[in-house]
């Protein structure tokens, strides 16, 4: 696929790691917090644990994941907005998805 | 509003065959409890409390002891009884009304109704439909369907496809109840009844096809007088719901007549088969009020998961 001029479109790629600190892990409320976070960007984000990888824009596809308290998430982003949706991400780890 | 002796005069002419013997120009009277009464006590001369806010109703036995008594006697008691302001009185089992009694009634300026009902099963049909002719109301805008023995009402602002979403779900099997304005009515058990206005019932409008007559087209299992509302489902264009609750955790609930009923609020978008997930939803929420929470158990089980292996 043919991108257009980095500077035109912004498109970029990010990547980071980030520990789930929260008691309970990514259940299914944090997994829809950050499937809704996701969601407002346009850029694909990818989640990946222990070589398993899905998007991040899918509830189901998080919770097979098992992110419990502890566990390494890397997160790639994808896509004009891609700085944005990670530095969105990284609050919501942050602040332990709200929870604890 | 006050429920007044022509309302229960009209709505029981036919179902409690209802005649008007004296009073027609009594019939704005007010009823001020809505309650049946037999005034055995009263008659009898204990006047010290007499439940006479009600309809009060004459059966064999009121009207034979009426008639052991003295003529002087029986106007007296009668006088007594009247001087209660009552609002109305019915005689049953199509007795004839003495003739005192009329020409107090008439002093008094009180209704006189007669009913061929004996009067154990119309005090039964009539405290149900004095019941139903008080019960709280509202006309709500939308459009309701009985979807497997859930009551579904469809909201959701003009033209999103409420109607063709209905259509959708009685060409599927299940049977509308109202299109478009849906008359909700709480009942004596705390339900609400969801029913259509009389005037429109068994016709829906679909954009571009005017006016059909359901049970013409679906047959007479396509239509459904009155089903309890068992849930609201919010029609909303996709692009304005950026905050709909994708797990389902999060039940979202409306109060209705002072009953809370719950809401789903739903996404209308391309490759979104609303009348299958409504289906669907309707299934689940039976399942809910079976007991069984999709969406908490498997987040229940799933946090038992997270923390066995966080503690690992």
């Amino acid at each position: 696929m043919t991108r257009g001029n980095p500077t035109e479109t912004g498109a970029t790629a990010a990547s980071r790691t980030f520990t789930v600190t929260n008691k309970y892990g990514i259940h299914a409320r944090p997994a829809a917090l950050f499937v809704k976070t996701c969601s407002q960007f346009q850029s694909e984000i990818l989640v990946e644990k222990d070589g398993a990888v899905v998007s991040g824009k899918s509830i189901m596809g998080l919770l097979t994941l098992e992110g419990h308290h502890g566990a390494q998430l890397r997160i790639s982003a994808n896509g004009p907005d891609a700085a944005e949706a990670m530095e969105a991400l990284g609050t919501i780890f942050e602040n332990k998805f709200y929870e604890d | 509003m006050s429920l007044t002796v022509r309302d229960f005069y009209e709505a029981g002419r036919e179902s409690l065959s209802l005649e008007l013997i004296r009073g027609e120009k009594q019939l704005d009277r007010i009823i001020p409890e809505a309650a049946l009464n037999r005034p055995g006590l009263a008659l009898a001369g204990f006047l010290q409390y007499v439940a006479n806010k009600r309809v009060q109703v004459l059966g064999l036995a009121e009207l034979t002891y009426l008639k052991s008594l003295k003529a002087a006697e029986r106007r007296e008691r009668l006088t007594g009884f009247f001087e209660k302001h009552i609002p109305a009185l019915v005689v049953t089992r199509n007795r004839l009304v003495p003739k005192e009694l009329l020409l107090i009634s008439e002093a008094f300026h009180v209704p006189v109704l007669r009913t061929p009902m004996i009067t154990m099963d119309f005090v039964n049909r009539g405290t149900l439909l004095l019941e139903d002719l008080t019960s709280p109301r509202m006309m709500a805008q939308g459009t309701t369907v009985d979807v497997m023995g859930i009551g579904v009402m469809l909201e959701g602002e003009p033209g999103i496809g409420k109607s063709e979403t209905a259509m959708a779900l009685v060409r599927r099997g299940h049977s509308l109840v109202a299109d478009d304005t849906t008359v909700l009515q709480r009942d004596s058990t705390g339900d609400i009844v969801a029913s259509a206005v009389d005037v429109t019932q068994f016709h829906m409008e679909i954009r571009g096809l005017g006016i059909i007559h359901v049970p013409s087209l679906f047959g007479v299992a396509s239509m459904r007088l009155r089903m309890k509302l068992d849930m609201v489902v919010c029609l909303h264009h996709q692009r304005s719901m950026e905050d709909v609750d994708r797990t389902g955790l999060a039940p979202q609930s409306r109060d209705i007549l002072g009953v809370s009923v719950p809401v789903l609020n739903l996404p209308v978008g391309p490759g979104r088969d609303i009348s299958l997930i409504i289906e669907v939803a309707a299934m689940n929420q039976k399942l809910k009020f079976l007991g069984h929470d999709a969406a908490k158990e498997l987040d229940e089980r799933l946090i038992k998961t997270l923390l066995r292996k966080a503690t690992r």
